[in-house]
């Protein structure tokens, strides 16, 4: 039986605990912009209060490492701390700025990965930040199966795996996700069908699912 | 098209999402923005907006043309009001013919002389009658002793001796 639920579409009515579409949330977040350009460093603080849970949780979707991940939100931080009047309240909400400053910050750690190699490939999934307190990261890393799909995800093109993470994970609208990624909504659909795709074929070479259930769909994200 | 989804995705991405979702910031992120903050706090001069600090660019700017322009217009008109009296110096300088050398309180006088039987030039009393051709010695005195002979022409038209000032 088919799938056809679009998880961009259909949200949770917490999956967004700071990412809420309300208008009184955008103003909100342009005051304390406002705020922060003109000198008031406690509005970063609120900033991150409102925000920063959500940036991690799509920086450790993008990332092999929870201190990355934790790194790359601080800098995004610094960065809206260095250039709060770079941001245009009219090309966006405070949300999808800080995901397109995160964005490039993810894009760029991972340019400059390329020229380490890496000792260690075999662990990617830890998301916990310390080892020996029991928390999320010790639960997702006890999961088996969801250590693999971490893996299969992160082994997807950063395009691909970044619209995974922005409409799959966070639940985002097109329109936002569009906004983040700067460009259009209709390139928003196609990278996603494709990197759905992707990830089910990747998923069944690992044998986590299996294709022959619905192997209609894998074919035609190929297309 | 992307309606679409596998199931077992499905499932594992609503897995994987639920786990994500318990991921909060750790203590040592939460430390690091508040010492970001308190490092503006303590350090920074409240931020200039970019808008402000192109206007105070701008203004500089303006400034530093306007004192440019203002020195120009003053070193122009200083030329302007100095250059009659540079014409007049270069005019001095193109009047070297009515320029003496010689000391302007002088004295100049004629005296005549005729040739005497030797065959040199003396002088006569200007009272007495000629014998010969008779000439004007033009003698110029001058105030700081020194005397010279100007000039001697025949004295054909003037019968005098005169007294006349340079």
């Amino acid at each position: 039986m088919r799938a056809r639920r679009n998880f961009s579409r259909a949200r949770c009515p917490n999956a967004r605990d700071s990412l809420g579409p309300g208008l009184k949330h955008d103003s909100d977040d342009a005051k304390q912009m406002a705020m922060l350009a003109a000198g008031d460093p406690g509005a970063l603080r609120e900033l991150y209060e409102r925000h920063g849970r959500a940036l991690l949780r799509f920086s450790a979707a993008m990332c092999r490492s929870r201190q990355s991940a934790e790194d790359l939100v601080h800098d995004t931080f610094v960065a809206l701390l260095r250039g709060p009047s770079l941001f245009d309240p009219a090309q966006g909400s405070v949300f999808a700025y800080l995901c397109g400053v995160l964005r490039h910050r993810i894009s760029r750690h991972y340019r400059q990965q390329k020229r380490w190699v890496a000792l260690d490939t075999g662990d990617e999934t830890p998301l916990s930040h310390d080892r020996h307190s029991p928390g999320p990261a010790d639960e997702i890393a006890r999961s088996q199966v969801t250590a693999a799909f971490r893996r299969a995800l992160l082994e997807l093109p950063l395009q691909h795996r970044e619209v995974i993470a922005l409409c799959d994970l966070e639940e985002l609208p097109y329109q936002t996700v569009a906004a983040i990624l700067d460009c259009p909504i209709g390139t928003v659909r196609s990278r996603l069908h494709r990197a759905r795709a992707l990830l089910t074929l990747r998923l069944a070479s690992l044998e986590l699912i299996d294709l022959d259930a619905e192997p209609s769909l894998v074919h035609e994200g190929m297309s | 098209m992307t309606e679409t989804l596998h199931r077992d995705v499905a499932a594992l991405l609503g897995e994987y999402r639920r786990d994500l979702r318990d991921t909060s910031p750790s203590d040592d992120l939460d430390a690091r923005i508040d010492r970001l903050v308190a490092g503006v706090r303590r350090n920074s001069p409240p931020a200039v907006k970019p808008q402000l600090r192109r206007a105070q660019f701008w203004a500089a700017a303006a400034g530093i043309a306007a004192l440019a322009i203002g020195a120009g217009i003053f070193i122009g008109m200083n030329l302007q009001r100095s250059a009659p009296s540079a014409g007049l110096a270069q005019d001095a300088n193109l009047l070297p013919a009515d320029f003496s050398l010689w000391p302007t309180d002088s004295v100049a006088l004629q005296i005549p002389a005729e040739y005497s039987a030797q065959g040199k030039l003396v002088a006569v009393d200007p009272n007495s009658r000629s014998t010969g051709k008779r000439y004007w010695i033009d003698v110029v005195v001058s105030n700081d002793g020194t005397i010279r002979i100007d000039r001697i022409v025949p004295a054909e038209t003037n019968d005098d001796v005169t007294l006349q000032n340079p």
